[in-house]
Protein backbone atom coordinates (compact mmCIF):
# COMPACT_ATOMS: atom_id res chain seq x y z
CA UNK A 1 0.00 0.00 0.00
CA UNK A 2 2.21 2.78 -1.25
CA UNK A 3 -0.28 5.49 -0.22
CA UNK A 4 0.05 4.49 3.45
CA UNK A 5 3.82 4.68 3.08
CA UNK A 6 3.66 8.16 1.63
CA UNK A 7 1.21 9.25 4.37
CA UNK A 8 3.66 7.96 6.99
CA UNK A 9 6.65 9.54 5.28
CA UNK A 10 4.83 12.86 5.23
CA UNK A 11 3.82 12.52 8.89
CA UNK A 12 7.30 11.76 10.18
CA UNK A 13 8.98 14.51 8.18
CA UNK A 14 6.42 17.25 8.84
CA UNK A 15 6.93 17.25 12.62
CA UNK A 16 10.07 16.97 14.71
CA UNK A 17 8.74 14.36 17.14
CA UNK A 18 6.08 11.85 16.09
CA UNK A 19 4.93 8.95 18.25
CA UNK A 20 2.93 6.12 16.72
CA UNK A 21 1.02 4.69 19.64
CA UNK A 22 -2.12 2.97 20.87
CA UNK A 23 -4.47 5.67 22.13
CA UNK A 24 -3.61 9.32 22.55
CA UNK A 25 -1.17 11.36 24.62
CA UNK A 26 -3.90 11.97 27.19
CA UNK A 27 -5.47 8.51 26.98
CA UNK A 28 -2.85 5.91 26.14
CA UNK A 29 -4.57 2.56 25.63
CA UNK A 30 -1.55 0.35 26.14
CA UNK A 31 1.04 0.21 28.88
CA UNK A 32 4.03 0.49 26.54
CA UNK A 33 2.58 3.53 24.79
CA UNK A 34 1.83 5.07 28.20
CA UNK A 35 5.45 4.59 29.32
CA UNK A 36 6.81 6.35 26.24
CA UNK A 37 4.27 9.18 26.61
CA UNK A 38 5.36 9.65 30.21
CA UNK A 39 9.01 9.89 29.16
CA UNK A 40 8.31 12.31 26.30
CA UNK A 41 6.19 14.49 28.60
CA UNK A 42 9.24 14.91 30.81
CA UNK A 43 11.43 16.05 27.95
CA UNK A 44 9.43 17.96 25.37
CA UNK A 45 6.49 20.36 25.63
CA UNK A 46 4.68 19.08 22.57
CA UNK A 47 4.83 16.29 20.07
CA UNK A 48 2.62 14.63 17.52
CA UNK A 49 0.90 11.35 18.27
CA UNK A 50 -0.74 8.98 15.79
CA UNK A 51 -3.30 6.55 17.20
CA UNK A 52 -2.80 3.32 15.26
CA UNK A 53 -5.92 1.81 16.87
CA UNK A 54 -8.10 4.18 14.89
CA UNK A 55 -6.57 3.13 11.57
CA UNK A 56 -5.82 -0.56 10.83
CA UNK A 57 -3.96 0.35 7.64
CA UNK A 58 -1.69 2.65 9.62
CA UNK A 59 -1.21 0.00 12.30
CA UNK A 60 0.19 -2.50 9.81
CA UNK A 61 1.71 0.20 7.59
CA UNK A 62 3.95 1.65 10.29
CA UNK A 63 5.28 -1.81 11.21
CA UNK A 64 6.27 -2.39 7.59
CA UNK A 65 7.55 1.17 7.10
CA UNK A 66 9.87 0.99 10.14
CA UNK A 67 10.60 -2.73 9.77
CA UNK A 68 9.63 -2.94 13.43
CA UNK A 69 6.95 -5.33 14.69
CA UNK A 70 5.65 -3.53 17.75
CA UNK A 71 3.86 -0.31 18.78
CA UNK A 72 4.77 2.30 20.08
CA UNK A 73 7.32 3.64 17.62
CA UNK A 74 9.08 6.96 17.99
CA UNK A 75 10.31 9.11 15.12
CA UNK A 76 12.53 12.18 15.61
CA UNK A 77 13.52 14.38 12.69
CA UNK A 78 12.06 11.81 10.31
CA UNK A 79 14.21 8.99 11.69
CA UNK A 80 13.00 5.89 13.50
CA UNK A 81 14.41 5.94 17.03
CA UNK A 82 12.91 2.78 18.51
CA UNK A 83 10.20 1.16 20.56
CA UNK A 84 9.42 1.18 24.26
CA UNK A 85 12.52 -0.70 25.52
CA UNK A 86 14.91 1.40 23.48
CA UNK A 87 13.22 4.66 24.48
CA UNK A 88 13.41 3.72 28.15
CA UNK A 89 17.07 2.84 27.93
CA UNK A 90 17.89 5.99 25.90
CA UNK A 91 16.01 8.10 28.45
CA UNK A 92 17.99 6.59 31.33
CA UNK A 93 21.38 7.13 29.68
CA UNK A 94 20.60 10.62 28.39
CA UNK A 95 20.73 9.73 24.68
CA UNK A 96 17.05 10.51 24.22
CA UNK A 97 17.40 14.09 25.49
CA UNK A 98 20.30 14.47 23.06
CA UNK A 99 18.30 13.04 20.15
CA UNK A 100 15.43 15.38 20.98
CA UNK A 101 17.84 18.30 21.26
CA UNK A 102 16.66 19.44 24.69
CA UNK A 103 18.79 21.61 26.92
CA UNK A 104 20.81 20.44 29.86
CA UNK A 105 22.98 17.57 30.93
CA UNK A 106 21.56 14.04 30.79
CA UNK A 107 19.79 12.77 33.89
CA UNK A 108 21.98 10.55 36.01
CA UNK A 109 21.65 6.93 34.98
CA UNK A 110 19.55 4.87 37.35
CA UNK A 111 21.66 3.71 40.27
CA UNK A 112 24.60 5.92 39.37
CA UNK A 113 25.58 8.93 41.44
CA UNK A 114 23.42 11.96 40.70
CA UNK A 115 25.02 14.73 38.66
CA UNK A 116 26.12 17.96 40.33
CA UNK A 117 23.04 19.78 41.62
CA UNK A 118 22.22 22.98 39.76
CA UNK A 119 23.05 26.39 41.20
CA UNK A 120 19.87 28.17 42.22
CA UNK A 121 19.87 31.74 43.53
CA UNK A 122 17.14 32.41 46.07
CA UNK A 123 17.13 35.99 47.33
CA UNK A 124 16.89 36.60 51.08
CA UNK A 125 13.54 38.32 50.58
CA UNK A 126 12.20 35.36 48.58
CA UNK A 127 13.53 32.91 51.17
CA UNK A 128 11.69 34.82 53.90
CA UNK A 129 8.41 34.70 51.96
CA UNK A 130 8.92 31.00 51.27
CA UNK A 131 9.66 30.30 54.92
CA UNK A 132 6.33 31.90 55.89
CA UNK A 133 4.52 29.46 53.59
CA UNK A 134 6.11 26.35 55.10
CA UNK A 135 3.54 24.31 57.04
CA UNK A 136 5.49 21.35 58.33
CA UNK A 137 9.09 21.68 59.54
CA UNK A 138 10.02 18.43 57.77
CA UNK A 139 8.92 19.77 54.37
CA UNK A 140 11.37 21.18 51.87
CA UNK A 141 10.78 23.61 49.05
CA UNK A 142 10.03 21.69 45.88
CA UNK A 143 10.73 23.17 42.47
CA UNK A 144 9.05 21.74 39.39
CA UNK A 145 9.96 23.00 35.93
CA UNK A 146 7.87 21.48 33.17
CA UNK A 147 9.18 20.69 29.71
CA UNK A 148 7.55 23.92 28.51
CA UNK A 149 9.36 25.80 31.31
CA UNK A 150 6.41 26.49 33.56
CA UNK A 151 7.74 26.91 37.09
CA UNK A 152 6.07 25.71 40.27
CA UNK A 153 7.20 26.12 43.86
CA UNK A 154 5.58 24.44 46.84
CA UNK A 155 6.47 22.64 50.04
CA UNK A 156 6.38 18.88 50.36
CA UNK A 157 8.37 15.92 51.61
CA UNK A 158 11.26 14.03 50.05
CA UNK A 159 10.70 11.89 46.94
CA UNK A 160 12.97 9.10 45.71
CA UNK A 161 15.44 10.34 43.10
CA UNK A 162 15.27 13.97 44.28
CA UNK A 163 18.14 16.28 43.52
CA UNK A 164 18.77 18.34 46.64
CA UNK A 165 19.97 21.93 46.39
CA UNK A 166 21.10 24.02 49.32
CA UNK A 167 19.68 27.48 48.58
CA UNK A 168 20.93 29.34 51.63
CA UNK A 169 18.45 29.07 54.47
CA UNK A 170 16.13 26.75 52.55
CA UNK A 171 16.72 23.26 51.21
CA UNK A 172 15.22 22.79 47.76
CA UNK A 173 14.26 19.49 46.19
CA UNK A 174 13.57 18.72 42.57
CA UNK A 175 13.19 15.74 40.27
CA UNK A 176 16.14 15.08 37.92
CA UNK A 177 14.34 16.51 34.87
CA UNK A 178 13.68 19.75 36.74
CA UNK A 179 17.30 19.83 37.90
CA UNK A 180 18.44 19.76 34.26
CA UNK A 181 16.30 22.85 33.60
CA UNK A 182 17.20 24.72 36.80
CA UNK A 183 20.85 25.68 36.35
CA UNK A 184 21.30 29.40 36.96
CA UNK A 185 17.71 29.88 38.10
CA UNK A 186 17.04 33.09 40.04
CA UNK A 187 14.11 33.40 42.41
CA UNK A 188 13.28 36.80 43.81
CA UNK A 189 10.30 38.42 45.47
CA UNK A 190 8.83 41.70 44.23
CA UNK A 191 6.63 43.93 46.37
CA UNK A 192 4.57 44.87 43.33
CA UNK A 193 4.66 44.18 39.61
CA UNK A 194 5.58 46.96 37.15
CA UNK A 195 1.97 47.05 35.89
CA UNK A 196 0.82 48.04 39.39
CA UNK A 197 -0.38 44.56 40.36
CA UNK A 198 0.23 42.79 43.65
CA UNK A 199 3.67 41.45 44.52
CA UNK A 200 4.88 37.93 44.03
CA UNK A 201 7.76 35.67 43.24
CA UNK A 202 9.79 36.48 40.20
CA UNK A 203 11.56 33.58 38.52
CA UNK A 204 14.25 34.09 35.91
CA UNK A 205 15.43 30.99 34.12
CA UNK A 206 18.34 31.48 31.72
CA UNK A 207 17.65 28.06 30.16
CA UNK A 208 14.03 28.89 29.26
CA UNK A 209 13.54 29.49 25.55
CA UNK A 210 12.71 33.11 24.75
CA UNK A 211 9.00 33.57 25.06
CA UNK A 212 7.00 35.07 22.28
CA UNK A 213 6.03 38.51 23.57
CA UNK A 214 2.42 38.70 24.72
CA UNK A 215 -0.01 41.55 25.18
CA UNK A 216 0.25 42.76 28.76
CA UNK A 217 -2.58 44.21 30.80
CA UNK A 218 -2.62 47.64 32.36
CA UNK A 219 -5.34 48.96 34.66
CA UNK A 220 -6.74 52.51 34.28
CA UNK A 221 -5.11 53.51 37.58
CA UNK A 222 -1.71 52.17 36.50
CA UNK A 223 -2.01 54.01 33.17
CA UNK A 224 -2.93 57.24 34.97
CA UNK A 225 0.10 56.82 37.23
CA UNK A 226 2.37 56.11 34.27
CA UNK A 227 1.13 59.19 32.41
CA UNK A 228 1.45 61.36 35.53
CA UNK A 229 4.92 60.01 36.11
CA UNK A 230 5.96 61.12 32.64
CA UNK A 231 6.67 57.56 31.45
CA UNK A 232 7.42 57.39 27.73
CA UNK A 233 4.44 55.64 26.20
CA UNK A 234 1.87 56.09 23.47
CA UNK A 235 -1.84 55.44 23.94
CA UNK A 236 -3.72 54.44 20.80
CA UNK A 237 -7.51 54.70 20.80
CA UNK A 238 -8.96 52.21 18.31
CA UNK A 239 -12.58 53.36 18.62
CA UNK A 240 -14.58 55.16 15.93
CA UNK A 241 -14.64 58.96 15.58
CA UNK A 242 -18.28 58.93 16.73
CA UNK A 243 -17.35 57.19 19.97
CA UNK A 244 -14.40 59.51 20.53
CA UNK A 245 -16.76 62.46 20.17
CA UNK A 246 -18.72 61.14 23.16
CA UNK A 247 -15.78 60.39 25.42
CA UNK A 248 -12.04 60.48 24.98
CA UNK A 249 -8.70 60.50 26.73
CA UNK A 250 -6.71 63.67 26.23
CA UNK A 251 -3.44 61.72 25.88
CA UNK A 252 -4.75 59.16 23.38
CA UNK A 253 -3.91 59.12 19.69
CA UNK A 254 -6.86 58.29 17.43
CA UNK A 255 -6.12 55.20 15.35
CA UNK A 256 -6.95 56.84 12.03
CA UNK A 257 -4.57 57.18 9.07
CA UNK A 258 -2.41 59.58 11.05
CA UNK A 259 -2.49 57.24 14.05
CA UNK A 260 -1.46 54.32 11.82
CA UNK A 261 1.53 56.38 10.60
CA UNK A 262 2.52 57.25 14.17
CA UNK A 263 2.30 53.59 15.16
CA UNK A 264 4.35 52.46 12.16
CA UNK A 265 7.01 55.05 12.99
CA UNK A 266 7.31 53.93 16.62
CA UNK A 267 10.41 52.00 17.69
CA UNK A 268 9.69 48.27 18.00
CA UNK A 269 10.36 48.34 21.74
CA UNK A 270 8.31 51.48 22.45
CA UNK A 271 5.63 51.07 25.12
CA UNK A 272 2.31 51.04 23.32
CA UNK A 273 -1.03 51.04 25.13
CA UNK A 274 -4.16 50.22 23.18
CA UNK A 275 -7.62 51.25 24.37
CA UNK A 276 -11.23 51.09 23.24
CA UNK A 277 -14.64 51.06 24.92
CA UNK A 278 -14.36 47.91 27.05
CA UNK A 279 -10.94 46.50 26.17
CA UNK A 280 -11.96 43.92 23.56
CA UNK A 281 -11.27 45.69 20.26
CA UNK A 282 -8.07 47.15 21.70
CA UNK A 283 -6.82 43.65 22.56
CA UNK A 284 -7.29 42.60 18.94
CA UNK A 285 -5.38 45.71 17.83
CA UNK A 286 -2.66 45.03 20.41
CA UNK A 287 -2.23 41.49 19.14
CA UNK A 288 -1.97 42.82 15.60
CA UNK A 289 0.78 45.18 16.81
CA UNK A 290 2.68 42.19 18.24
CA UNK A 291 2.49 40.50 14.87
CA UNK A 292 3.97 43.62 13.32
CA UNK A 293 6.98 43.14 15.57
CA UNK A 294 6.21 45.48 18.47
CA UNK A 295 7.31 43.90 21.73
CA UNK A 296 6.13 46.22 24.50
CA UNK A 297 2.39 46.11 23.91
CA UNK A 298 -0.27 46.75 26.54
CA UNK A 299 -4.05 46.63 26.63
CA UNK A 300 -6.05 49.04 28.78
CA UNK A 301 -8.29 46.56 30.56
CA UNK A 302 -11.92 47.67 30.71
CA UNK A 303 -11.31 50.46 28.21
CA UNK A 304 -12.54 54.01 28.59
CA UNK A 305 -15.54 52.71 30.49
CA UNK A 306 -13.30 51.48 33.32
CA UNK A 307 -11.25 54.68 33.04
CA UNK A 308 -14.42 56.65 33.72
CA UNK A 309 -15.47 54.55 36.69
CA UNK A 310 -12.01 54.15 38.24
CA UNK A 311 -9.97 57.24 37.35
CA UNK A 312 -11.95 60.14 35.93
CA UNK A 313 -15.70 60.30 36.43
CA UNK A 314 -15.88 63.42 34.25
CA UNK A 315 -15.37 61.20 31.19
CA UNK A 316 -18.89 60.31 30.04
CA UNK A 317 -19.90 56.64 29.93
CA UNK A 318 -21.92 55.36 27.03
CA UNK B 1 -1.90 -10.45 31.35
CA UNK B 2 -4.57 -11.28 28.83
CA UNK B 3 -5.03 -14.48 26.91
CA UNK B 4 -4.72 -14.47 23.18
CA UNK B 5 -6.17 -17.29 21.11
CA UNK B 6 -3.74 -18.92 18.72
CA UNK B 7 -3.77 -22.06 16.64
CA UNK B 8 -0.07 -22.54 17.30
CA UNK B 9 0.77 -26.04 18.54
CA UNK B 10 3.66 -26.69 20.90
CA UNK B 11 5.79 -24.62 23.22
CA UNK B 12 5.87 -21.00 22.17
CA UNK B 13 8.98 -20.16 24.27
CA UNK B 14 10.77 -23.07 22.57
CA UNK B 15 9.69 -21.81 19.17
CA UNK B 16 11.02 -18.34 20.02
CA UNK B 17 14.34 -19.76 21.20
CA UNK B 18 14.71 -22.03 18.16
CA UNK B 19 13.87 -19.20 15.74
CA UNK B 20 16.39 -16.82 17.32
CA UNK B 21 19.12 -19.50 17.36
CA UNK B 22 18.36 -20.17 13.72
CA UNK B 23 19.36 -16.62 12.88
CA UNK B 24 21.99 -16.00 15.58
CA UNK B 25 23.68 -19.35 15.99
CA UNK B 26 25.71 -18.47 19.11
CA UNK B 27 22.76 -16.87 20.88
CA UNK B 28 21.89 -17.56 24.48
CA UNK B 29 18.15 -17.03 24.72
CA UNK B 30 16.01 -16.62 27.81
CA UNK B 31 12.27 -16.50 27.34
CA UNK B 32 9.64 -16.07 29.98
CA UNK B 33 5.97 -15.22 29.95
CA UNK B 34 2.85 -16.71 28.45
CA UNK B 35 -0.62 -15.88 27.21
CA UNK B 36 0.84 -14.26 24.13
CA UNK B 37 3.14 -11.93 26.11
CA UNK B 38 6.82 -12.74 26.35
CA UNK B 39 9.97 -11.31 27.86
CA UNK B 40 13.07 -12.16 25.86
CA UNK B 41 16.76 -11.73 26.63
CA UNK B 42 19.32 -12.59 23.96
CA UNK B 43 23.10 -12.66 24.31
CA UNK B 44 25.04 -12.94 21.06
CA UNK B 45 28.36 -11.87 19.57
CA UNK B 46 26.38 -10.85 16.49
CA UNK B 47 25.46 -7.67 18.40
CA UNK B 48 29.12 -6.56 18.58
CA UNK B 49 29.51 -3.13 17.02
CA UNK B 50 25.77 -2.76 16.55
CA UNK B 51 23.41 -0.32 18.23
CA UNK B 52 20.41 -1.32 20.26
CA UNK B 53 18.03 -0.58 17.42
CA UNK B 54 19.88 -2.81 14.98
CA UNK B 55 20.39 -5.58 17.56
CA UNK B 56 16.71 -5.66 18.44
CA UNK B 57 15.80 -5.62 14.77
CA UNK B 58 17.88 -8.78 14.25
CA UNK B 59 15.91 -10.55 16.97
CA UNK B 60 12.57 -9.28 15.77
CA UNK B 61 13.24 -10.36 12.21
CA UNK B 62 14.12 -13.86 13.47
CA UNK B 63 10.75 -14.19 15.20
CA UNK B 64 8.68 -12.13 12.75
CA UNK B 65 6.79 -15.23 11.58
CA UNK B 66 5.66 -15.84 15.17
CA UNK B 67 4.34 -12.28 15.48
CA UNK B 68 2.49 -11.94 12.18
CA UNK B 69 -1.26 -11.93 11.88
CA UNK B 70 -4.19 -11.83 14.28
CA UNK B 71 -3.79 -15.33 15.67
CA UNK B 72 -0.03 -14.94 16.14
CA UNK B 73 1.44 -17.03 18.97
CA UNK B 74 3.46 -14.03 20.09
CA UNK B 75 1.05 -11.18 20.63
CA UNK B 76 3.49 -8.86 22.38
CA UNK B 77 7.11 -8.81 23.42
CA UNK B 78 6.86 -7.15 26.82
CA UNK B 79 10.57 -6.63 27.04
CA UNK B 80 13.45 -7.45 24.73
CA UNK B 81 17.02 -7.21 25.98
CA UNK B 82 19.98 -7.70 23.70
CA UNK B 83 23.42 -8.17 25.20
CA UNK B 84 26.91 -8.81 23.95
CA UNK B 85 28.84 -11.69 25.52
CA UNK B 86 30.95 -10.47 28.42
CA UNK B 87 28.88 -7.32 28.86
CA UNK B 88 26.87 -6.90 32.01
Amino acid sequence: MPNVDSTIRELVTSKKVVLFMKGSRHFPQCGFSAQVVEILNKLVPSYETVNVLSDPEMREGIKRFSDWPTIPQLYVDGKFVGGCDIIKEMFANGELAETLGVAGAPPAAAGAAAGAPPTVHLSARAAKEMEAAREAPTDDLRLVISASFEHELFFDGAQPGDVVVDAGSITMRMDPETARRASGLRIDYLESTPGGGPGGFKIDNPLAPPRAPAVRSITPKALRAALDGGEALSVFDVRTDAERAIAHLAEAIAMNDEGQRRLAASPKDAKLVFMCHHGMRSRVAAEAALRQGFTNVWNLEGGIDAWSSEVDASVPRY
Amino acid sequence: MSDHPTSFQGSIPDAITTSIRGALTDAQVEVSGGGGHYTIAVTSAAFEGKGMLESQRMVYSAIAHLMAGDGAPVHAVDSLKTRKPGAR
